[in-house]
């Protein structure tokens, strides 16, 4: 049983709050660079290569490597275990607090942890990534002579997690249903998100102006989400598909706020039955799943100048946090190698993606302030129950996201020793360089992996009506006014050109 | 003023509230609340029920995206105050 009595409450019982922990006890050990002690370069980091070459003479360290110098002499197959291993052991300490299954938690990880390398290995093959462009006067792609290429950057490793995770959870559901205990993409890209508020920290060492632009601006699309998007879609669920009112209010939470997590707490808020919130949150999970498809894509392809742009409208657009962030990730790459290809120019990478998570990030932060003003209301005003029945403010705090908690604490704690010990700056970024890229990165893949086994297409059968109403709303309300809102915000603004 | 402390759960259709001796159900949350008043509401003493729902009935996978449903206060006056 699972009841908050206490604030404390759920501290070791929840993902969130194990996201929190994983992420900041990793960011920790990072810092001990700072002793000269590397105890996270053991990550393994895949490697460019070239199918023909590895054909001709393979090696394990063609494909892969110890991200970390101190660890550069380790057998790759070596550093490739004890990641896994470390990971495992992490996660699966947490399954055992959350009481999941840690026998079937620990088997399903490692089924996408190999799904998830299998597919960044693949994915770095020269063919996938190589991007057509010069670069100082010299052009890789031409200088490897590759015959063919798809050039999508670091794109082509998403691409094939995404498809892999999908193949199962569509192709093989049998199977898919014995990795449930352990397909968490929230849990997932919960954690990477915390690594990420590493990723801020330096990138507010690098450029303080523009990072402190894309979290200030970021908390404007809460008024756009929570005041232009849910009244809309309620009124469009209620006159024109006749819905009834608690089945519109959860229905316009899902849509319009942040996915299956507003769905839930509008639902517990208004006191509605729990089949509404489930049945809702299975529609979420398709339809986020197929603008994560379909949107980093066609921003790319029709937006290739607007990078902030997109990445903001993406944030705004995409529900679920898992959803949003892979496609924050996905645009990122993309938006890179197109950029590369048309300017010669490379963009920093991860500005795009921060630009989706920052906007997503505030809409997450007053999820719980929603939902206790809406209980307010709908007691009063609907139920007619004024006296009868109270809420606690506490039911703020339970619905806070608690992994926002280690984004902040992580994006600050870098800043506070950067700013702190300016001579110890390179040695921090050096330091955490492993969490803020591969180890990233790996929870980003395995969320890819993860969300495609939980995503089954044929849920929508039957949701005619809901998935119909679902898709006006997207197409027609919420993508061009989050469009339109981030384009106000966001023009012309452009991630710093990278170092090569 | 006393108070108590019931879980609320939801199984086939129906609404349940069960603790300090109470173990009710109802298709809908008001025939419920109205169900826990006839159980606890007294004649002379006003109660404050804390209603804790249980978060195992909602699907497991469902948990990773937010962990709480919802807690709240039901007021129960004295009998003869209401009536």
């Amino acid at each position: 049983m699972s009841t908050n009595r206490r604030w404390t409450s759920g501290m070791f019982a929840t993902e969130d709050w194990w996201s929190l922990w994983i992420g900041l006890a990793i960011f920790a050990a990072s810092l001990l660079s700072l002793a000269g002690i590397d105890l996270v370069g053991w990550m393994v980091r895949p490697r460019p290569w070239e199918w023909t070459d590895v054909a001709g003479g393979f090696a394990f360290s063609k494909l892969f490597g110890a991200a970390g110098a101190t660890y550069s002499a380790w057998h790759p197959l070596v550093a490739w275990i004890t990641t896994y291993v470390v990971f495992t052991a992490l996660f699966a300490v947490g399954a055992h607090f959350q009481k999941l299954d840690v026998r079937r938690f620990v088997l399903g990880f490692t089924v996408l942890f190999v799904v998830t390398w299998a597919a960044w290995i693949a994915g770095n093959e020269l063919h996938l990534t190589m991007v057509d462009a010069t670069i100082d006067g010299r052009n890789r792609y031409r200088d490897a002579a590759l015959a063919w290429g798809l050039q999508l950057g670091e794109g082509a490793p998403y691409l094939l997690a995404l498809f892999a995770g999908l193949a199962i959870g569509n192709l093989a559901k049998g199977f898919a249903l014995r990795l449930a205990e352990a397909a968490k993409p929230e849990w997932y890209i919960k954690t990477a998100i915390v690594f990420l508020g590493v990723n801020l920290g330096a990138q507010t060492m690098q450029a303080s102006g523009f990072a402190l632009e894309l979290i200030l601006t970021g908390a404007a699309a809460t008024f756009v989400a929570y005041l232009f998007f849910w009244p809309i879609v309620y009124a469009l669920a209620r006159r024109v598909f006749g819905l009834q009112r608690d089945v519109s209010a959860v229905l316009a939470s899902g849509i319009s706020v942040c996915g299956v997590s507003a769905a839930i707490a509008t639902a517990g808020a208004i006191r509605a039955k729990p089949v509404i919130p489930v049945t809702v949150s299975m529609l979420v999970v398709v339809f986020a799943m197929l603008e994560l498809i379909v949107l980093p894509g066609a921003y790319t392809a029709f937006f290739p100048d607007q990078p902030i742009v997109n990445g903001a409208a993406l944030g705004m657009t995409v529900k679920t946090d898992g959803a949003d962030a892979a496609a924050g990730a996905l645009l990122d790459e993309l938006m890179i190698a197109r950029n590369l290809q048309l300017t010669g120019e490379q963009w920093q990478a991860g500005w795009i993606l921060s630009a989706s998570i920052l906007t997503k990030i505030w809409i997450d932060v007053f999820i719980g302030v929603w939902a206790f003003l809406l209980a307010i209301l709908w007691i009063n005003k609907v139920e007619k129950r004024t006296g009868a029945v109270s809420i606690s403010p506490m039911e703020i705090w339970f619905r806070f996201p608690k992994f926002v908690i280690g984004y902040f604490l992580a994006w600050l704690g870098y800043l506070a020793i950067a700013n702190g010990w300016p001579e110890n700056a390179a040695t921090l970024a050096a330091g955490t360089a492993v969490v803020q890229s591969p180890m990233r990165t790996m929870l980003f893949m395995l969320t890819f992996v993860a969300m495609g086994t939980i995503t089954d297409f044929a849920k929508l059968k039957g949701m005619g009506k809901l998935a119909l109403l679902y898709a006006i709303a997207l197409v027609v309300v919420i993508a061009p006014i989050a469009y339109a809102v981030a384009y106000l915000f966001h023009r012309g603004l452009a991630p710093p050109i990278a170092v090569l | 003023m006393s108070a108590r402390e019931l879980v609320l759960s939801y199984e086939q259709n129906r609404w349940r509230a069960c603790g300090a001796g109470v173990d009710v159900t109802h298709a809908e949350l008001a025939g419920l609340e109205a169900l826990i008043s006839a159980e606890l509401a007294t004649e002379h003493d006003a109660i404050d029920v804390h209603v804790r729902f249980d978060m195992a009935v909602l699907p497991r996978w469902l948990h990773q995206y937010h962990d709480h449903y919802l807690n709240y206060v039901l007021h129960l006056p004295p009998q003869r105050a209401a009536s």
